[in-house]
């Protein structure tokens, strides 16, 4: 199982922005990131499941600092989560994140990642899921990747 | 025969679904503006049935309307549900299979809470839009009236207030009077010339591979638009027929076109009926004859010359829900046709047709569904025959002149998840979701590989099968919606290799020696109302849109598409017409693809490696061909047509048109001179629904079918 590899991105932007993280964090750090984008939706409910966002993830090493924002969801945030689960597979909650009670902000966190966790955020098997009020199961998901 | 990959049937889960099947409603039928009297009066006393229609507008408004239309008329996500096609499928009898039809398939997208009542005033709201407006009652399961007798006459007058849809010859006209027709023989058609474009994928092998090279990688980047000819409106995924400098192009509802290449001057037009917005991927030419399959299941040869019928043949009953959406090949004097909707309980199953090219007359039929007591019956979990569905051939084959084989995918069992058919992960239902190689001479099977046995997420294997020499080897190369591009021996049907193309967790083990694949546990054991999530999506790693074999790289060139499901089985009625799909679904993007919905991949067919891939945010919704000028054409939902580096997969030029770009490019020169063309249109099934939900920022006119003719200045 091999996730695709890139040539060329759309999110030329977001490549710019994301190299000069990179450069400006030290060695020893890991980074990460994760695309927030609406979850699992159909044409009924594609107007009402919306938004998108972009979560930056740094590993130092227990502690994973998270910052990354959000934006154009239908109704304000509630809660804000990491889960455990690989790829496209929904898991438990592992770690709460901070969001405000708006449709758009800045979610963030600084946890201590147990060895398992670690594992598990290697092996892209965590995500990000931000719940709102009028979807409460989560409106917004994000699988997190390496960065390399 | 050899069986390649077969895992034993076992066990026969035998759910029995729905042990109460009670029929029959309340019905008529008729059309639009048969205002439901009840929506509007208020003060009267409403009867039972009317109760229950201003119940199913409401409903219908929420969790319909969407796909369906405000008015029943259908869009692009789901089709019309009035009118005379409407009542012709569903009128001669009672309410009841319309009832067990929506309660069993319908939203597709699911996760409504819609009770047995629900869908009881749904279908009254239906029946009553459509001119049953004598019943007072309300609608029960155990209604039993016929729909067609409860239509007023009113209401029945109202069917017909638009004008009779054109028939036959709408534009007369011959070919002879731009080039002279030159009847195209068999050998014409194994040795095209290299201007022509004259089958589906140009050439038998299904190579969609031009070898004319004046548009190479150094001038691709002053392509110019030659002409442009707007197409009858509708779903449409056509793939133009290039023949001596005319293109014979099949538009949405079964209409034929003839057009100059070099001006895109129209020289005749055919309509075959029925007169509707659906779609036909492509035609086949052969002697004297343009052939086509009809959305209503017949083949016709029409005079190449004039658009004249010659001969029709009926190959399947239309009325059974059996259709077509792509056409034949001729390979050996007959004209090979696949079959589709073939989802329902009924004693009759999906067959491949061979007809007489010259007559129409029926030669032979391969059954793509093995019955109790035949090779293979015992895959199904001992279900009676009435019950084995799927199978369908919605894509057509290619042939081996030399080994008088033609190769075609089969699509999967119905409905999609193994609990709603009454069956376990073991019954894997032959020759469901196989690659079939059935000899031209006599129709019967020479072998067959299955590449995915008990499909239980919609995502078939029924693609285009592309034939490729590779020193002494012969080859068969395909790749179904699990985004996986199998390699195998095109004489013995042998598994020689496979390469995942892109993000796929259903199966946890493919045996890299067999290609056995092994699907995760929770979708093994998937039961009723359960949610599943995996990738791809029904979307498909890969769809109907046809890749390129490259000979001189020996590439194999794919257009991909990266999206995920969630999935939930629903009951299924075990008995006599029932069936369909029955699943509800949900869509989002693939992880870690950073929100590209489309991917062009090149695999190496020796090595099976990634050479290179571009991906991007718009999906991709044409077919893949490839040139002797090194070029690789494709174009997506943003409307951007592009021409890569066969080698790099640098985008060396694109261009935008007026929708998005959807169909399948064809190269043909006249006089010498090289042309790419390449359709806009509208339709194409879950590959554009899916990202239509997914990719709500990319906005592209609802209309806009046409064809693009591009060439190099002078
Ligand atoms: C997500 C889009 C979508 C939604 C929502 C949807 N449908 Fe459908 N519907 C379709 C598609 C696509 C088909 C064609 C299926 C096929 O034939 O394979 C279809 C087919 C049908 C048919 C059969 C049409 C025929 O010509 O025989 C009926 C009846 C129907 N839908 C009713 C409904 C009702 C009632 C609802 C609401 C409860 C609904 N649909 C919601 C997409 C949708």
């Amino acid at each position: 199982m091999k996730l695709g590899r890139k040539t060329f991105s759309i999110t030329y932007t977001f490549i710019l922005v994301a190299s000069l993280f990179i450069s400006v964090a030290a060695q020893a750090q890991e980074t990460y990131r994760a695309r927030l984008s609406p979850m699992p939706t159909t044409p009924q409910t594609k107007d009402t499941i919306t938004g998108e966002g972009e979560v930056f993830l740094t590993l130092n090493g227990n502690t994973l600092s998270v910052s990354g924002n959000y934006s154009g969801m239908s109704s304000v945030a509630t809660m804000a989560h990491i889960h455990n689960g690989p790829p496209a597979q929904p898991g438990p909650v592992v770690a709460q994140l901070v969001v405000p009670a708006s449709t758009a902000g800045e979610v963030t966190a600084e946890l201590e990642l147990s060895d398992e966790l670690i594992e598990a955020l290697k092996n892209n098997s965590l995500y990000i899921q931000i719940h709102s009020e009028t979807n409460a199961p989560g409106e917004l998901r994000g699988w997190v990747f390496a960065r390399n | 025969m050899k069986i390649t990959t077969i895992i034993s049937s076992k066990a026969i889960r035998r759910t029995l679904l729905i042990s109460s099947i009670t029929v029959v409603l309340a019905a008529c039928g008729s059309e639009q503006e048969s205002a439901a009297p009840a929506t509007t009066s208020a003060v009267a006393e409403l009867t039972g049935f009317e109760t229950q229609v201003a119940q199913g507008a409401d409903l219908f408004a929420t969790n319909c309307a969407a796909c369906h239309g405000t008015n029943l008329e259908g869009t692009t996500l789901g089709p019309i549900l009035s009118g005379n096609t409407f009542l012709q499928r569903w009128g001669s009898g009672t309410p009841t299979p319309l009832l067990n039809s929506i309660q069993t398939n319908m939203p597709p997208g699911g996760g409504s809470s819609l009770t047995a009542d629900d869908y009881l005033s749904l279908t009254a709201h239906i029946l009553s839009e459509n001119g049953m407006d004598t019943v007072t009652e309300s609608l029960t399961a155990s209604s039993d009236l016929v729909i067609q007798d409860n239509v007023s006459a009113i209401a029945a007058r109202r069917q017909r207030p638009a004008p009779p849809a054109p028939e036959g010859v709408t534009v007369a006209g011959n070919v002879d009077d731009f080039v002279p027709f030159v009847p195209v023989t068999d050998a014409i058609l194994e040795n095209p010339a290299d201007g022509d474009w004259p089958m589906h994928r140009r050439t038998y092998d299904a190579n969609s591979y031009s070898p004319l090279d004046e548009i190479n990688t150094e001038n691709v980047g002053q392509l110019k638009l030659e002409w442009v000819w707007n197409m009858h409106e509708g779903d449409s995924e056509p793939a133009p027929l290039v023949y001596n400098g005319i293109i014979y192009l099949i538009n949405p509802g079964n209409v034929i076109q003839a057009l100059d290449g070099k001006t895109g001057e129209l020289i005749w037009e055919n309509w075959a009926g029925p007169a509707n917005r659906q779609d036909m991927r492509n035609i086949a030419i052969y002697g004297d004859n343009i052939i086509q399959a009809t959305t209503d299941a017949r083949v016709i040869a029409l005079d190449a010359r004039t658009g004249q019928q010659v001969w029709e043949t009926e190959i399947a009953e239309f009325s059974k829900g059996f259709h077509n959406s792509s056409g034949p090949i001729v390979a050996d004097g007959k004209v090979i046709q696949g079959l589709a909707g073939c989802w329902y309980y009924i004693p009759e199953d999906c067959y491949i047709s061979a007809l007489d090219a010259n007559t129409g007359e029926t030669q032979w039929q391969f059954e793509t569904i093995a019955e109790m007591g035949q090779p293979g019956g015992d895959t199904w979990g001992g279900l009676d025959d009435v019950f084995r569905a799927g199978g369908e051939t919605w894509i057509t084959g290619s042939y081996d002149p030399e080994l008088k084989l033609t190769y075609w995918g089969t699509a999967q069992q119905k409905p999609w998840v193994p609990v709603s058919r009454g069956m376990t992960i073991d019954d894997v239902g032959l020759y469901t979701n196989s690659t079939v190689a059935v000899n031209t001479d006599t129709g019967e099977l020479d072998w067959f590989f299955q590449h995915v046995p008990a499909e239980a997420l919609d995502l078939d294997e029924v693609f285009e099968r592309v034939l490729v020499n590779r020193g002494d080897e012969k080859l068969v190369f395909s790749l179904g919606k699990y985004g996986i591009l199998w390699k195998n021996d095109r004489v013995s049907g042998e598994f020689k290799g496979y390469k995942e193309t892109v993000f796929q967790n259903a199966f946890t083990n493919i045996d890299p020696d067999t290609g056995e694949v092994t699907y995760r546990e929770d979708i093994q054991n998937a039961g009723l109302n359960e949610w599943t999530s995996a990738c791809p999506s029904s979307a498909g790693g890969k769809d109907w849109h046809s890749m390129t074999y490259h000979q001189p790289s020996g590439t194999m060139i794919a257009p991909l598409s990266q999206t995920c499901l969630e999935n939930a089985a629903r009951e299924v009625a075990m008995v006599q017409g029932s069936g369909g799909m029955a699943a509800s679904r949900k869509f989002f993007e693939m992880p870690g693809t950073d929100g590209n919905l489309g991917k062009i991949g090149a695999y190496n067919v020796d090595t099976m490696e990634e050479v290179w891939s571009h991906e991007q945010r718009a999906s991709f919704h044409t077919g893949t061909i490839s040139t002797a000028g090194d070029l690789v054409f494709a174009g997506d939902l943003d409307r951007e047509f592009k021409a890569f580096d066969v080698n790099t997969g640098e985008v060396l030029w694109k261009t935008r048109l007026g929708t998005v770009v959807q169909g399948h490019p064809v190269s043909f020169a006249i006089d010498g001179k090289q042309y790419i063309a390449v359709t806009s249109a509208n339709g194409g099934t879950s590959p554009r629904a899916v990202p239509d939900v997914i990719a709500t920022e990319i906005i592209y006119p609802r209309w806009g079918n046409a064809i693009y003719v591009f060439s190099l200045p002078e």
